[in-house]
């Protein structure tokens, strides 16, 4: 089951006193599909790296019970490794590695007890996203669709309840946009899994249950899907 | 404590202190891969950069090899050094440069010297505790080959008693070194003096036969033609060492009034023991000098032994230095998968495991350098003895000791804890800056 977030009064200190992102007030249920647009510099990825601990900011986030904001950097790595997954726009893949040895990546730093699930489970993704036949094959003979689900798989092998994933479809041609983001939410809704995916991408956007707008380092506006 | 340390036999103590060498690297390994498995990961790496890996390896094999190639050799050197002088146990000649002497006798390199008489020839040899006493005489050559006059009994005592052919019976006759090319059967006339300045018409008169040939002894003296001392006076037309109603006698007792003289008598003691006191009997200023070679190669060594452990700090500094450059080239090289590695850290790898994966990927080709190192190390030590024992005659053989092998194992306790470096200054990369690059 995906994890509820709960944001108070989160600022993102830019440098020199800029704000890149503020975020006074801002609720998610648990398991919702959740899209985020907005003009190019506004702060969209600033606030998924926030939301992934990966910055330091001001204010509280809170994923269920964990308030990430209050965490040392090496605490909030081991919250990401647990309950966050994350999906880049260029997938960020290791080319001399298999398909489910990119998937299971994770398994590598984890202890020994947790890589036989780790691996299993990131099978049964590539599976389930239509990879089952080419799990031992490297990624660096993959098309960009195949990729950026092996992407999805690393990201859900660890059975993440949230999602982050920063413009998904953004280096994939229409046709193969359109069968990622079925498989994602497909994916997404199956699992419960509490996803917030950043796009430029129409399609993906009116997939989803809610639409956050960023403009200018600021939440200006906040509606039901239309789909 | 270092009582204790005197105690434990000496293969452990190689064996403790190689140990003790490595131990900082495999405990910095052990802390920092405790837990991961990173290896997938690193060999990816490599396999992305296998021209700049194989580069950087075979920099580190050459530079290791060199060094650990030098140290073995310097060592096999004396070794060999020390094994010529073997047989020479006490040197006595008339005062002068003891190395000059050694030289001359042990290494066959010889240079103008006085000479004694007949009458210190005849109290040395005539001493109780005197097996062998033999004269040399030097000055003539064939071709490259030394001719050398002395005594039967110092021949077969050089040789070991092993003697192919026979021993020669008459001043025409000559055995060789294992080393000349010379047959047994064969004749030769020796020139006078050596190399270009020989005269070889000087003793066209004189015909030696070959009939005997020494076994190898791994000295000079196997490129040596040895002959009776009486066939060498005899040619440079002295009187023979012996009175005239012993004409034709070959090797001593000889007669002090008829004896040339000879530039060194090299003394074989029936006793060890007895060496020291034939040492203080002879030693007499301005008469004779007694010497043991071997003391003198010692004291050689001696001062050669700071300059052998500067060298080995030298080799050590240089090798540091070349993986220094190799590990900042690991570094530059990470900058390329800079983003692979923030991404690990946003799939939620601590930040020890990341470092573990730079600092793996150091530790591989450091690992693999030094271990080319030793097949470079050997093969370097191995050329260079054979070119020193074709050029000096003196058996160099060199293979890696202990010592080089602790050599190794500073090497790389240095190097590994060098490497923290960098992968300690990639760890500090900001996360976001790297995943938005
Ligand atoms: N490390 C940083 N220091 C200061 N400013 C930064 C830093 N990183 C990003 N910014 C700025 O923060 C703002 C928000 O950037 P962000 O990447 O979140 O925008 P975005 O909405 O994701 O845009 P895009 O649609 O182009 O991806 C931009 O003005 C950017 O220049
Ligand atoms: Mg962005």
């Amino acid at each position: 089951m995906g994890l509820p977030l709960k944001i108070e009064g989160l600022v993102v200190p830019g440098g020199r006193g800029r704000v890149l992102l503020s975020v006074p007030e801002l609720s998610l249920p648990a398991g919702a599909l959740v899209g985020v647009e907005g003009p190019s510099g506004a702060g969209k990825s600033t606030l998924l790296y926030a939301l992934a601990g990966l910055l330091d900011v001001a204010g509280s986030i809170r994923w269920g019970e964990v308030d990430l904001a209050s965490l040392r950097a090496e605490g909030r790595a081991r919250f990401r490794a647990d309950s966050i997954g994350m999906i880049f726009q260029d997938y960020l893949l290791f080319e001399e590695l298999g398909a489910v040895d990119n998937a299971a990546l994770s398994a590598l730093f984890r202890g020994r007890g947790e890589r036989a699930g780790v691996r299993a489970r990131a099978r049964d993704r590539l599976d389930r996203l239509g990879l089952g036949g080419t799990a031992g094959r490297r990624v660096a003979s993959f098309s960009g669709g195949e990729r950026q689900r092996v992407a999805i798989a690393r990201a859900m092998a660890a059975e993440a309840p949230v999602l982050l994933a920063d413009e998904p479809t953004a280096s994939l041609d229409r046709a193969a946009a359109d069968r990622l983001v079925d498989d994602l939410v497909a994916l997404a809704r199956e699992t419960g899994t509490t996803l917030i995916a950043v796009s430029h991408d129409a399609r993906l956007i009116a997939r989803m249950d809610r639409v956050l707008t960023i403009t200018d380092g600021a939440v200006t506006g906040d509606r039901e899907a239309t789909a | 404590m270092s009582a204790a340390w005197d105690m434990v036999p000496v293969l452990w103590q190689d064996i403790l202190t190689t140990v003790a060498l490595l131990l900082p690297a495999l405990v910095v390994g052990g802390f920092v891969l405790r837990g991961f498995a990173p290896w997938p990961l690193v060999r990816a790496i490599l396999w992305r950069f296998r021209g700049a890996s194989a580069l950087f390896v075979l920099l580190i094999a050459i530079s290791v090899g060199m060094g650990i190639g030098l140290l073995a050799q310097e060592r096999g050197l004396r070794r060999g050094t020390a094994q010529a002088a073997d047989k020479f146990d006490l040197i006595v000649s008339a005062p002068g440069s003891e190395l000059t002497v050694m030289l001359a006798a042990v290494f066959l390199q010889p240079s103008d010297m006085p000479l004694l008489d007949g009458a210190t020839y005849d109290e040395i040899a005539g001493h109780p505790d005197v097996e062998i006493a033999a004269p040399l005489a030097f000055g003539d050559s064939f071709g490259a080959a030394s001719v050398i006059g002395t005594t039967a009994e110092f021949a077969r005592y050089l040789g070991d008693g092993r003697i192919e052919g026979r021993m020669w019976e008459t001043t025409e006759e000559a055995i060789v070194g294992a080393l000349v090319p010379l047959e047994i059967g064969g004749e030769f006339s020796p020139a006078h003096g050596h190399g270009d300045a020989a005269d070889h018409d000087a003793h066209d008169a004189a015909h030696l036969d070959v009939v005997g040939r020494l076994a190898p002894t791994g000295t000079p003296w196997d490129r040596a033609i040895l002959v009776p001392v009486e066939a060498v006076w005899e040619v440079h037309g002295l009187a023979d060492g012996h009175a005239p109603e012993r004409a034709g006698q070959i090797g001593p007792p000889f007669d002090a009034a008829y004896f040339p003289g000879t530039p060194a008598i090299v003394v074989h003691a029936s006793e060890l023991w007895s060496n020291y006191a034939l040492r203080s009997q002879f030693q007499r200023d301005r008469e004779t000098m007694a010497f043991f070679p071997g003391a003198v190669l010692a004291q050689l060594y001696r001062v050669l032994g700071d300059v052998r452990q500067i060298m080995s700090l030298m080799a050590l500094v240089t090798q540091v230095l070349v993986a220094a450059a190799v590990l900042l080239g690991l570094f530059i090289l990470s900058r390329l998968f800079q983003r692979q590695l923030a991404l690990l850290r946003a799939l939620g790898a601590p930040a020890r495991f990341v470092f573990a994966v730079v600092w793996s990927f150091g530790a591989t080709l450091l690992l693999a350098g030094a271990a080319g190192g030793v097949l470079v190390g050997a093969g370097a030590a191995e050329v260079l003895s054979r070119v020193v024992t074709a050029r000096t005659d003196i058996l160099v053989s060199a293979p890696l000791g202990w010592s080089e092998v602790q050599f190794l194992a500073g090497f790389v306790s240095v190097t590994l804890l060098l490497s923290l470096l960098p992968a300690a200054v990639v760890l500090r990369q900001p996360v976001v800056t790297a995943l938005r690059s």
